[in-house]
């Protein structure tokens, strides 16, 4: 049972990364139909702007995670005018083999700077344990878990109850009809991005302590969010978020009770069963066939 | 005609390259030729179908794998073990592509990226048969008129010579009525289905000749290289395909030979950049998918328009597709 408690909380706080890498993923698809595999490569650029504050330039904390999230949104806005713009009426394929591009050159790009060998970021929580039900339970796990549902919580205010976020999904709907309502639908298309950038470097700050962070951690990363996007729903915010903890749970239960080797099966097999059986996820896509 | 005297030339170009061209630069020409089969055969999927497959590399490994271990653990003459392990693949991208090909898009395209991880995985532990991580070693080089193709030039010889066979093929389906209902069903899926064409058919037919032109350059590459691991059939590789065949422009053979060729080269041209190569070579791709849309192809429809001085261009098969939105 201690066990167990463990590996839950564990499971759920990997859960809540991949649902924040998701949600980026996600909000960037629905308002800009953009399905970005450079995603993965977002986390990890937040966790090594994480690196670059807090181990290399030895910032304090809040204001070192401050410095690498202003870092990404400003990475997010030029991914907006360097990538985004110029393919934005492509196919979806040339912005598929485009994003990847891009990853490529924003992992080697981090390669360069930062090397090969793996870094370990320190947490708020470093080194807290709480015990419960006689499991020592990593305090960073469930702030974690606490973090990602207060920011889900805010983003789900932005979203609903502001006039920014009612811009943000009018842009989703339908971009032309949007634009004749005198929207500034570039300015909202960029903030989409900012935002999905942040998003991507709070879960790569988050996941920094939980991993040892290499420069090659985005592309596992990528899969397990577009996973999570599957099985949730394609474009669905719930979705994510539940996609997101059921891929984080299947990986830590499944490495234990299962089998380690073959871990990441059960989450790739409910993914293309998924697309076989329920191709709309757990909470369906509300905008059918955009592909 | 023109077409027999195309892939002529194309051997020939091949066969001046494997006199002038150092050990290392028939090496990558070889992959480069390896690479080329594969992408011919992703183009039925994706150029004439439209099907976005993220899986080519899986039923790569999937051909080589069952050649590596025909003729390593039974004794199997390559050539005997290179069909059964094609037409295995081919059997096995038809089954697959039954229940996936009714995905559309970026569905299919992350439908198809998951069979090629799960693949990359089952290589990877199920050890008995694959070896795991450590591959498969000591697959024998194959045996032509009693000589052993070893040498990277001879191995050219050979591997140019099923690039041309097999070019040729898919240009005669490209004229033929199957091509054609290929890329109407690419155009759209509705009108093909109007005419009375079989969508899912034409699909899965598209996808098998696909997944078996993989399952070919697979049985090349594990004769060329004469070892194998998981590591040569991930879904990078698969990425990089779709890549090559966009680069060199969709739909036709011709570019997605230059784009095989084009992508095995680039990363080796810029490595006097040293360390930063990759970044650049990311850079370098994304500058060739912005300028040109239509891929290296689309530069040389320009310019044989331009020679021509008439304006009888061929209808461009991208501008026909709806982008992603208007």
């Amino acid at each position: 049972m201690a066990d167990f408690l463990q590996l839950l909380t564990n499971g759920l706080a990997l859960g809540s990364v991949y649902a924040l890498a998701a949600i980026g993923f996600v909000i960037v698809y629905s308002a800009t139909g953009v399905v970005n595999f450079a995603a993965g490569q977002f986390v990890m650029l937040g966790t090594f702007a994480g690196v670059a504050t807090l181990n290399d330039a030895g910032w304090p904390l809040p204001v070192g995670y401050a410095g690498a999230l202003v870092a990404m949104g400003l990475f997010g806005l030029l991914f907006y005018a360097a990538v985004y713009l110029p393919l934005r009426h492509s196919p979806v394929v040339t912005i598929i083999i485009g994003t990847v591009a891009i990853g490529i050159t924003l992992q080697n790009a981090a390669l360069l700077t930062f090397g090969s060998w793996p870094f370990r970021l320190v947490s708020p929580f470093e080194g807290m344990m709480v015990e419960v039900g006689g499991a020592q339970i990593p305090v960073h796990a469930i702030a974690v878990v606490l973090g990602t549902a207060g920011l889900i919580g805010l983003l789900w205010l932005l979203l609903n109850r502001t006039f920014l976020g009612m811009a943000m999904r009018a842009v989703a709907q339908d971009l032309r009809a949007a634009r004749l309502m005198g929207l500034r639908v570039g300015a909202l298309l960029a903030f989409t991005w900012v935002l999905a950038a942040i998003l991507a470097g709070v879960a790569g700050l988050m996941l920094g302590p939980m991993w040892f962070a290499d420069v090659n951690m985005g592309d596992p990363i990528a899969l397990k969010a577009f996973a999570a996007t599957i099985i949730g729903g394609f474009g669905s915010l719930p979705g994510a978020i539940a996609g997101g903890i059921f891929v984080g749970l299947t990986e830590v239960l499944g490495a234990s009770y299962l089998s380690s080797a073959y871990k990441d099966l059960i989450a790739f097999g409910a993914m293309i069963l998924f697309l076989l059986v329920r191709p709309q996820g757990i909470f369906g896509e509300r905008i059918q066939d955009r592909a | 005609m023109r077409l027999v005297l195309g892939f002529a030339a194309l051997v020939a170009l091949g066969a001046a390259a494997s006199l002038a061209g150092s050990e290392y630069g028939l090496r990558l020409l070889n992959l480069a030729v390896i690479a080329a089969v594969s992408v011919v055969g992703l183009n039925f999927a994706f150029g004439y179908a439209g099907l976005i497959t993220l899986g080519q590399s899986a039923f790569a490994g999937l051909g080589a794998y069952s050649l590596a271990i025909l003729t390593t653990r039974l004794g199997w003459s390559p050539w005997l073990a290179a069909p059964v392990g094609i037409a295995l693949t081919a059997l096995a991208a038809a089954a697959v592509g039954l229940p996936l090909l009714r995905l559309k898009g970026h569905y299919l395209a992350l439908a198809t990226l998951g069979l090629n991880v799960s693949v990359g995985i089952v290589a990877a532990n199920w050890i008995e048969v694959t070896g795991g991580t450590n591959g498969i070693a000591g697959i024998p080089a194959l045996t032509l008129f009693g000589r052993p193709l070893t040498g990277e030039r001879a191995f050219l010889w050979f591997g140019l010579s099923v690039l041309a066979v097999l070019s040729l093929g898919a240009s005669l389906l490209h004229r033929s009525r199957y091509g054609r209902a290929m890329m109407a069903v690419r155009d759209d899926e509705t009108a093909a289905l109007m005419t009375g064409l079989d969508v899912t058919g034409i699909k899965v037919a598209a996808f098998t000749l696909s997944g078996a032109y993989a399952a070919v350059a697979g049985c090349l590459f594990a004769l060329h290289v004469q070892f194998i691991s998981p590591d040569d059939f991930g879904y990078a590789h698969s990425i990089t395909s779709l890549s090559m065949l966009i680069v060199g422009g969709e739909g036709s053979i011709t570019g997605a030979i230059l784009g095989a060729v084009l992508l095995t080269f680039l990363p080796e041209w810029l490595r006097f950049l040293g360390q930063g190569y990759l970044a650049f070579f990311g850079l370098m791709m994304l500058a060739i998918l912005i300028f040109l849309p239509r891929g290296l192809m689309g530069l040389v429809e320009t310019w044989q328009i331009r020679r021509r001085g008439t304006a009888e261009a061929r209808p461009a098969t991208r501008a026909a597709r709806p982008a992603v939105r208007s």
